[in-house]
């Protein structure tokens, strides 16, 4: 081996030895529970059986249950919905919302701070604030419409509002997000590419989509991915909103899991719904690594 | 002789001294508790949900304590919470408590399992529970599910849930010369009158549909399984239940408020208790303090009565919720001492007279006078009411079996859901229920239950 190739070595072993304390915690607060979702979801484990956790008799009977189980699919389709609106909402009502707020004032200062609330609360206290807001008895919104003589119907039990009542108040927490990763790529715009284009006779409109837009795409489609990944997360909202009805007009995947493991102590099929929603969201996050690669290579 | 004089007066003091102990014990008898202190030192573990009646309990523990020389942790938390804990605790065959609360719906499961430890050996054995405490003066309705296929018992109630039905503008159905409703059709009937007027709802409900609707599935002669729970096979698309399916979830879609659907409990009774919705049907414990409560609003024009019939019958659900200890528990004993004297009728007794907390299932103490006179409101004697429903499972059919069938939460949900569509319009009760029986037998298959 010549003294480079011995460098080369040394080296190698050297970023393994200091790698190799970082991946053995990830390993045990990352990679063994997923191994342990993995395994159970190979088995009939049930709470009340305790045997049943090491029955490995039929290592594949949950996962061919899953196409045949309508609540499953229905789940699936529910979280696709959701996902798919609240991430564009969220998307383009950050966008907008930054790019009105980009500019230098001491009240539009304040005002992104105030922007900012939704984001950091508990996501069990935004559930409650949209609680509060969508009970007809006590919500300021009904009793306003009852002094407008209107009558609003039950949004977290109606078929037609439920899902729409949920990706409201998710959007409400999490616009916040965009708003700020755009209002960031923003700043990073240098000016005179705007006032060269003014020059030129280029309108407000122009100056957005030629100039604005395709520096903030990359921004935008990173944000978008994050928070695909994320809206699978919308459990409290779920939870405390409908509890997944009117029927199951609402119930997304994690909380089927939910009532799986929970209500009905059905581990093991309940590990494999969820081995199911993991794969979903690697996948997306791989889209998000190989995006990110992309624009690293474009750049 | 100075010595047999001193002999002789200590002697007599001693006497009067007993006797004085004697008489005192007699007058003020200490709560069925050993006078001794064999668990002195013993830090006892329990969990239950959060209720009024660990809220008052906790009020008395520092006395069992002292009494005791036990130390009692109790971690309350909110319903499903405790119910997903003590259930991964006591399926995993955990020992972190001592006592737990043994969930109504769950109680089939955990006694078929066997998860909680058999409390005839403490209750048959004498020294450890002495003959007054008295095991059969429980409601037998309420003890029911704490009870294995063999007889032997593995809970003891501490709270019974009878459904009755709450009027609280009865003022205004007199003004329409509209009487109590006995029979469906007249729920039906008065609900429709009242609806509206002076902004009242007809009636209310709540988000619990698997609780709320099976009376009605049973009145009009239906049920949730063929025949529990010696046959278990969901019964959910009988033409009966399709009936009842129809009638409630109109009853709900036409006179209920506005997102009655997600109502949770207290959201209902605040709407009894404030006149807002005429009916409300539901446990006593939520349905008395329309009489009993400062916060009622309609103390003067509320009853409280037996729940409609339906052509069959009425078959108003009744429910409890007991004590038992885990079958891996490290201090049995201790945890025994505790679940005697929290269930004691002396206990009950002081939760009835100093903070007027009924639900108790002591057939002695709601049969006392006592009892009958703070619990009999406006003529209306509640307490009889109260020991007449829940009485009931236990005579003839035990029509409430369908709920400690340990695979009803499974059944449970899908009917909750099948419910929903219906009210909301999603299907017609025919189609719902014929996929909600579908899907039943599918995921109690799925569940690994032979059909």
């Amino acid at each position: 081996m010549t003294g480079r190739g011995l460098i080369d070595a040394e080296r190698r072993r050297f970023n393994a030895f200091a790698l190799a304390p970082s991946l053995i915690v990830l390993f045990l607060i990352a990679g063994l529970p997923a191994i342990y979702l993995l395994v159970t979801s190979l088995t009939p484990f049930q709470l009340v059986n305790p045997g049943s956790a090491t029955d490995f008799s039929s290592p594949l009977r949950n996962y061919r249950l899953l196409p045949g189980d309508p609540r499953f699919v229905n789940s699936l389709l529910v979280q696709a919905k959701l996902s798919f609106w609240g991430v564009l909402f969220q998307v383009l009502l950050g966008m907008l919302l930054a790019l009105l707020l980009h500019t230098q004032s001491r009240v539009v200062e304040f005002a992104r701070t105030f922007f900012l609330i939704p984001m950091v609360l508990p996501p069990i206290v935004v559930a409650v604030i949209w609680k509060l807001i969508y009970t007809p008895d006590i919500s300021p919104i009904y009793y306003a419409a009852s002094l407008l003589n209107f009558t609003m119907p039950a949004l977290t039990s109606s078929v037609d509002f439920a899902l729409t009542a949920i990706i409201i108040a998710d959007t409400w927490e999490w616009m916040p997000f965009t708003f700020l990763m755009v209002l960031a790529a923003l700043q990073t715009i240098p000016e005179e590419f705007s006032e060269a284009a003014l020059v030129d006779g280029a309108n407000r409109l122009q100056i957005f989509f030629y100039i604005t837009l395709p520096f903030i795409t990359p921004i935008l489609v990173i944000s978008a991915m994050f928070r695909l990944i994320d809206s699978v997360k919308a459990f409290p909202l779920v939870f405390l909103l409908t509890g997944g009805g009117p029927g199951s007009v609402t119930e997304v995947t994690n909380y089927y899991a939910y009532l799986l493991a929970f209500d009905f102590n059905e581990i093991g099929y309940s590990s494999a719904v969820t081995v199911v929603l993991l794969l979903l969201v690697v996948a997306v996050s791989f889209g998000v690594v190989w995006m990110g690669r992309r624009r690293e290579a474009m750049a | 002789m100075k010595k047999e004089s001193r002999t002789g007066s200590v002697s007599r003091r001693s006497l009067l001294q007993a006797g004085a102990g004697a008489l005192s014990a007699a007058a003020f008898p200490m709560p069925a508790i050993a006078q001794t202190k064999p668990f002195a030192g013993v830090t006892l573990r329990g969990a239950s949900f959060q209720h009024r009646f660990f809220t008052l309990l906790q009020n008395y523990i520092p006395e069992f304590e002292a009494q005791s020389g036990m130390k009692v942790d109790l971690q309350l938390s909110a319903f499903p919470v405790y119910n997903q804990q003590a259930n991964l605790e006591l399926s995993s065959g955990g020992s972190a408590f001592d006592f737990v609360n043994v969930t109504f719906i769950l109680a089939a499961r955990w006694v078929a399992a066997g998860l909680l430890a058999n409390l005839d050996e403490f209750t048959s054995d004498p020294n450890l529970t002495p003959s007054d405490w008295n095991p059969k003066d429980f409601v037998e309705g309420a003890q029911v599910p704490y009870r294995d296929a063999k007889g032997a018992t593995y809970g003891y109630s501490w709270e019974g849930g009878a459904m009755v039905m709450g009027v609280s503008r009865m003022d205004l159905m007199e003004k329409k010369g509209l009487k109590i409703p006995k029979t469906f059709a007249e729920l039906q009937q008065v609900s429709a009158e009242i609806n509206g007027t002076d902004g009242v709802n007809g009636l209310v409900g709540f988000q619990l549909h698997h609780w709320c609707l099976p009376p009605y599935i049973q009145g009009f002669g239906g049920n949730i399984f063929k025949n529990p729970p010696a046959d278990i096979m969901p019964a959910l698309n009988t033409p009966e239940a399709i009936q009842a399916v129809e009638y409630y979830a109109n009853l709900l879609k036409n006179y209920a408020p506005r997102g009655v659907l997600t109502y949770t409990e207290d959201q209902a009774r605040q709407s009894l208790l404030t006149g807002r919705s005429n009916i409300f049907i539901h446990s006593s414990s939520w349905i008395t303090p329309t009489l009993l409560s400062d916060e009622s609003k309609v103390k003067d024009t509320a009853r409280v009565v037996r729940m409609p019939a339906g052509p069959v019958h009425d078959f108003p659900a009744a429910n409890s919720q007991g004590l038992g200890i885990p079958k891996n528990a490290k201090n049995k004993k201790a945890a025994w001492e505790f679940i005697k004297w929290a269930v004691s009728p002396e206990i009950s007794m002081r939760l009835v007279k100093e903070h007027g907390h009924s639900s108790v299932c002591r057939r002695s103490v709601i049969e006392s006078e006592a009892y009958r006179k703070l619990n009999t409101v406006n003529g209306q004697d509640l307490g009889a009411l109260y020991l007449e429903v829940l009485g009931l499972p236990a005579k003839g059919e035990n029509y409430m079996a369908y709920r400690t069938v340990k695979e009803f939460p499974i059944v449970g949900d899908v009917l909750n859901k099948a419910f929903e569509q219906v009210a909301t319009g999603q299907a017609t009760a025919a189609v719902a229920m014929n996929a909600a029986q579908e899907q039943a037998v599918a995921n109690m298959r799925r569940a690994g239950t032979a059909l």
